[in-house]
């Protein structure tokens, strides 16, 4: 693999858990390195550390062997004030349980990352109302997470992710609680972010209709990468969504 | 920073019965602060005043028994001539005056009360800083011949005439009928007494009318040092003087007591400052139960929010952040509670100023102590809770239900 213009690149991490006396190797020697602009899906059976992954590449957690580079610059074993940097500046998240502040309005929420940022609060508002415009949620601003649908409340942490303007988005399972339809509301905002703004975009799953909408498809087993496999006829989950309508 | 404040007013705003809870026992130990420090200046303020109200650099001379076998000296007391002598020798003494008194029925034409009969000389009034109102001071050779004139204080006026005019009228005293010369100007209270509740003669006509007395007895001596600063050798030469005048030599009990007017001030300051610091070790208690309360409901919105935190650091918020969001939660709540008390305060001293008749200013300091002890409060109280959820683990924070 070429490593050059890599976005992500990781080489022998491994991550082990104590728990008790025993010790978890929830990865093993892993491998990878993620281009700008992919749309990568993770898949694999469960326990077998697609999470973990997703926690190191998000700098959420730290290997316990292994480099681990970002942009080209290691992160893998900075201290936590650096990488709650490297995540507010670089990562955007978005996960199966949305993860919104409850009692805070989707503006509010959309903001957030830009105020520990020390965005200017003109500036955050207008930023956060943009985002908010690219999700299709330019008139549900006000509304709390308790007011609004699960596919909505994703659509709200997609903006949230996407307001920093980061170069990777990492989503785990950001689909586990929606139907069929909204999911494909949801994949299809993803596709238009990768094509239109060359986001990289690593999204974890167990549905493999979802997976087949990815160019690339890595699959885990026991903490392992066995499978890398390219996709060059990602399925459209725009055409999907107006399949589903006209039927 | 505006933010933090913000947020912290939300997070404050959100549980509001379980912050007005909280903040009570800091809204109760600043209101005892507050309070304390206005009454004690208020109480404070009516004692200095009314030792004041005696005079100035003065000096009080007592007899006082002593154990000694002496019956010839233990019978002279203090005399005039002691006076005299301590007139003429202490050069650290600028006026010197003697006098007795007594609290016997006294009847006047239309009415009869108990008041505070007293005998002095004419530089009484000066080193007490009573002045004649209306009618006059009583002459040097009326006070030679022991004549039976009298001046009369406000409060005696109105216990004995009512609204009229008293002078030229009589008063009586035991079998003597004495003229009302003078009225004295109205001088309030002192720490003893109402100094308006008197009237005032001639010493001779005391001792020979009043409470005859063999000798030229007086029951007190006062003078007046020349300054502050003479007041220590004033002392020393008034017992030099009068050990001397008495037979006493040094190192043996003296027959009487001098006491400055410095001394009853230190004694005032030392009971308020007792007083003062009990009061205040009561207040600091509570303000120690509160901030334990504080602490307490900190770590339970810690713990009830260990999610939103692990949101706030996956999005980026460093272990600062999340401090200051909880460390200004914690100051809101004790500020909130410091503010409330200072409101308390504001109306109960307002009640007790008009129960017990004393100012009590609610003074800049106080508020500004006031504010101050809260704010450390929260940040003392505040700490740790908002330390324990910056070290949170972003990860297993997300994950807690
Ligand atoms: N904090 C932890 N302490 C101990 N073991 C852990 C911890 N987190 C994960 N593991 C273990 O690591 C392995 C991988 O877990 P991980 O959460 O990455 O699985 P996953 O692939 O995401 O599974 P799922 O599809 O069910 O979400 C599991 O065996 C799990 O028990
Ligand atoms: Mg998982």
């Amino acid at each position: 693999m070429d490593g050059g213009g890599a976005l992500i690149q990781l080489a022998g991490v491994c991550k082990d858990y104590k728990s008790g006396p025993e010790i978890v190797h929830a990865l093993i020697d892993v491998d990878l390195t993620v281009g700008a602009g992919e749309f990568v899906a993770i898949v694999g059976a469960s326990g077998s550390g697609k999470s973990t992954l997703m926690n190191i590449l998000g700098c959420l957690d730290r290997p316990t062997a292994g480099v681990f580079t970002l942009g080209g610059v290691g992160v893998g074993d900075r201290s936590g004030d650096a990488r709650a940097m490297v995540r507010n500046r670089l990562i955007g998240f978005v996960f199966q349980g949305f993860n919104l502040l409850a009692r805070t309005t989707a503006l509010e929420n959309v903001e957030l990352p830009l105020l520990y940022r020390g965005v200017s609060r003109k500036e955050r508002r207008r930023r956060a109302i943009e985002a908010l415009c690219e999700v299709g949620l330019q008139d549900r601003l006000g509304h709390t997470p308790t007011q609004l649908s699960g596919g909505q409340q994703q659509r709200v942490a997609i903006a949230r992710a996407l307001v920093t303007r980061p170069p990777l988005l990492l989503a785990d399972e950001p689909t586990g609680n929606l139907d069929t339809r909204t999911s494909y509301e949801v994949l299809a905002l993803l596709q238009t972010l990768v094509r239109d703004q060359g986001i990289t975009v690593m999204l974890v799953t167990h549905e493999p209709d979802v997976a087949a909408c990815a160019h690339r498809v890595i699959t885990v087993r026991d903490g392992r990468i066995t499978d890398d496999s390219h996709n060059s006829q990602p399925v459209q989950a725009r055409a999907q969504l107006a399949a589903a309508l006209t039927v | 920073m505006l933010g933090t404040l913000r947020l912290a007013l939300a997070g404050v705003w959100r549980a509001k019965l379980r912050s007005a809870l909280t903040v009570l026992g800091i809204l109760i130990g600043i209101a005892a602060v507050v309070v304390v420090t206005a009454l004690t200046t208020g109480a404070r303020q009516v004692v200095g005043n009314q030792i004041e109200s005696l005079g100035s650099n003065l000096l009080f001379i007592f007899s006082q028994p002593t154990a000694r076998s002496g019956a010839r000296v233990a019978a002279l007391g203090l005399t005039e001539d002691d006076a005299l002598a301590i007139r003429r020798e202490a050069s650290a003494v600028s006026k010197v005056t003697v006098y007795s008194d007594v609290r016997v029925q006294v009847v006047s034409e239309i009415a009869n009360d108990s008041i505070q009969v007293v005998g002095a000389d004419a530089s009484y009034f000066s080193v007490r800083g009573f002045s004649v109102e209306g009618g006059r001071m009583w002459t040097a050779s009326e006070g030679l011949v022991k004549a039976k004139v009298c001046l009369i204080g406000q409060t005696a006026i109105r216990k004995l005439f009512g609204g009229v005019d008293p002078i030229g009228r009589f008063v009586r005293v035991g079998k003597h009928p004495f003229r009302v010369i003078g009225t004295l100007k109205s001088k309030g209270d002192s720490p003893f007494e109402d100094q308006d509740d008197r009237i005032i003669m001639p010493i001779g006509s005391w001792r020979s009318r009043v409470r005859p007395t063999s000798g030229r007895r007086v029951q007190l001596i006062m003078a007046k040092s020349k300054s502050s600063g003479h007041t220590a050798q004033a002392v020393r030469q008034i017992d030099g003087i009068l050990r001397q005048r008495h037979r006493i030599d040094d190192g043996e009990e003296a027959d009487f007591r001098v006491r400055t007017q410095e001394g009853f001030k230190k004694r005032q300051d030392a009971v308020f400052g007792a007083l003062t610091a009990l009061l205040l070790s009561v207040a600091a208690v509570s303000l120690f139960v509160g901030g334990v309360g504080v602490m307490n409901i900190m770590l339970v919105s810690v713990a009830e929010r260990t999610r939103e935190i692990g949101i706030r650091m996956a999005i980026g918020a460093r272990k600062l952040d999340i401090q200051l969001q909880f460390l200004a939660e914690a100051v809101v709540l004790t500020l909130l509670g410091g503010g409330l008390g200072i409101l308390a305060a504001l109306g109960l001293a307002t009640v007790l100023s008009q129960a017990t008749g004393w100012e009590m200013p609610l003074s800049g300091t106080a508020v500004g102590i006031a504010v101050t002890t809260s704010l450390l409060v929260g940040f003392v109280f505040g700490f740790l809770p908002a330390r324990r959820a910056a070290n949170l683990d972003p990860i297993e924070a997300l994950r807690h239900e």
